[in-house]
């Protein structure tokens, strides 16, 4: 079997990728992108100590992830189509109506 | 009188599924009739769920469902979800801020086509509350927490076709998002560690956790302690607010501001308390009450002192929201391991969230009231308002004032007891902090009183309409919080019993 630290090292490093991606990304479709990858870093967590510790909460919290993670893009796209259509843009700095 | 223990045992989730079936309701309602505005009906229907779940959490609460007297928490679903007086104080919470903005949002939608639409997402994201504070494992929690945030986005962003709501939407769905996968990677990280997502069974893996494991737990209780602070509306995650308050339909930031953060405490208390216990995460090196106590004053000071320099009026509560939170921070912050106090500091942040949930959501609803006719929303837009309005204009005063925590009103006990509890617990230096900045938050609290009462009018606005709605939530919110006073014996005390029974 795999040892434990590769499966963190793995996910650590694709939930920096998402974290990186946040933070220099100015289309929001890019930054949706960037927060299922996070998303999925949790994931592969999950599954690879749901087998280390023999039991399925792991996988079964994976299942919901993935659910919820539908449902977040669903809002979001819902969210950047409205943005889209009031600003003729879908880069998340161009909507500066209010200060930061 | 009868008790809930003579019922089946899933009747002790009576508030959440009145709530959910109310929303399922508006949803068939909507179905029938899709092109109606019949606001009566839709807000009606809203107001009604809400009163009878508010009304079955009451109930319980009385007949100590849940409690240590009557055969302690109840527990459901394989301990995933729990019932004890803890969740059904929040349920009451949150049930009575929704019905005062059910109430108002009658006149501020009317003859909007996609009404029944809001009132079930914000049943929803009530629901997805009553749930947070009922959840008993980070599974429940996590998807409760989604339930209650992913109908917020869409609320904020109600107002389609209006900039500023579509952007407060995008913002706040952006740093909500990005919250929620920081949260949901620190589940993993505590799965990863403990092999378990059920409180108890988490602390007890962390009491016979392995030494070197112990900087993936500590990052795993960071990151979901961040989860907290976005939901809370805390330093580092606090930057959301003041955006998605100012952008979003003013009923929809007063739910957001009063509710959906006592849900984020009502959840951050039980994780924290049963999941990581303190003398645990001490040994462990984790030691998240020094970490609560910093975020406290943070939160508190930069609440405070950027409220005090916005122009705008619904800024400003947005900031004194952050600064709210701060205060009930002090509910984890003041806690040590074993000590007899801990049930008091935990129990006064409750009261004070049940106060604030009065006060608040008063305040926001009239920003509501302002907004629905049509007056600026800058502090000198509201210059000689109380001639026109002086009703509507001496509740507001009532609820600056409570926010301010000065003595006749609500708020003044709330905080008091809140601070006093700090320093019985030894933990002075945050009731000082405290103290110091409820006198500053004085100084913008009173701007708008001033501008109000003294300051003369232009009389370029007339006010054409009495809302009913509006004028009754802001009148119920305002009895609320001037009975609070005297009645505030009796909420502390239960507040005080039921989070004792959390350190059990």
């Amino acid at each position: 079997m795999v040892p434990a630290q590769w499966y963190l090292m793995l996910s650590a490093a694709i939930f920096c990728i998402g974290l990186f991606g946040i933070l220099t990304r100015r289309n929001a479709l890019l930054f949706l992108m960037s927060v299922e990858l996070m998303l999925n870093a949790a994931n592969v967590n999950f599954i690879a100590f749901s087998l280390q510790w023999g039991n399925v909460t792991g996988q079964t919290f994976a299942l919901f992830t993935m659910a919820l993670a539908a449902a977040e893009v669903a809002i979001g796209i819902g969210i950047i189509l409205v943005l889209y259509r009031n600003f003729r843009d879908t880069d998340v700095t161009k909507a500066t109506t209010m200060r930061w | 009188m009868l008790l809930q223990t003579q019922l089946p045992q899933w009747t002790a989730l009576g508030p959440a599924l009145i709530l959910a079936i109310t929303a399922l309701v508006l949803f068939v309602i909507d179905s029938v009739d899709p092109d109606s505005t019949d606001s009566a009906l839709l807000a009606g229907v809203s107001v009604v769920g809400t009163l009878a779940a508010l009304g079955v959490a009451a109930w319980f609460l009385a007949a100590g469902t849940g409690q240590v007297g009557t055969g302690g928490e109840i527990t459901l679903f394989r301990d995933a979800l729990v019932v004890d007086g803890m969740s059904l104080f929040f349920t009451a919470i949150f049930t009575s801020v929704a019905a005062m903005v059910f109430v108002a949002s009658y006149d501020y939608l009317k003859d909007r086509p996609d009404q029944a639409e809001f009132y079930s997402l914000v049943l929803l994201a009530t629901t997805g509350m009553a749930l947070l504070a009922s959840s008993n494992s980070l599974a429940t929690a996590f998807i409760s927490l989604e339930l209650t945030s992913l109908p917020s986005y869409a609320l904020v962003a109600y107002l389609k076709r209006n900039r500023g709501s579509v952007e407060a939407g995008l913002k706040y769905f952006l740093i909500g998002a990005l919250s929620s996968s920081v949260f949901v990677f620190g589940i993993s990280l505590v799965y990863a560690v403990t092999g378990s997502l059920l409180f108890s069974d988490v602390a007890s893996a962390l009491g016979d956790l392995d030494q070197s494991f112990r900087g993936v737990a500590g990052i795993g209780v960071l990151m979901i302690a961040g989860g907290f602070a976005f939901k809370t509306a805390s330093v580092p995650f606090h930057f959301w607010a003041p955006e998605a308050y100012e952008g979003a339909p003013a009923p929809v930031s007063a739910f957001l501001s009063s509710a959906s953060k006592a849900a984020g405490f009502a959840v951050a208390f039980r994780v924290f308390v049963e999941a990581f216990p303190i003398a645990t995460a001490v040994d462990l090196g984790i030691d998240w009450v020094l970490a609560f106590g910093i975020l406290a004053v943070v939160t508190m000071t930069l609440g405070n002192f950027a409220a005090a320099t916005q122009e705008n009026v619904k800024r400003m509560l947005a900031y004194s929201s952050i600064g709210h939170a701060g205060y009930v921070l002090i509910g984890l912050a003041a806690l040590s391991a074993g000590a007899a106090t801990n049930g008091d500091v935990l129990g006064a942040s409750m009261a004070h969230l049940l106060v604030y949930g009065f006060m608040n959501t008063g305040a926001f609803l009239f920003v509501a009231l302002v907004e629905h006719w049509g007056v600026g929303r800058t502090f000198e837009d509201y210059n000689g308002l109380a001639e026109r309005a002086p009703m509507a204009c001496a509740a507001m005063t009532v609820f600056m004032f409570s926010l301010a925590g000065l003595p006749p009103f609500g708020g003044f006990f709330s905080k008091y007891f809140l601070f006093a509890s700090a320093i019985g617990a030894g933990f002075w230096w945050l009731a000082a902090f405290g103290a110091l900045n409820s006198a500053l938050s004085l100084f913008y609290y009173s701007r708008v009183v001033k501008a109000m009462w003294i300051e003369e009018s232009d009389g370029s606005f007339e006010l054409t309409s009495r809302p009913i709605g509006l004028y009754a939530a802001i009148m119920v919110a305002a009895v609320g919080t001037l009975v609070l006073l005297p009645g505030f014996g009796p909420v502390i005390e239960t507040a005080q019993t039921v989070a004792a029974a959390l350190f059990g």
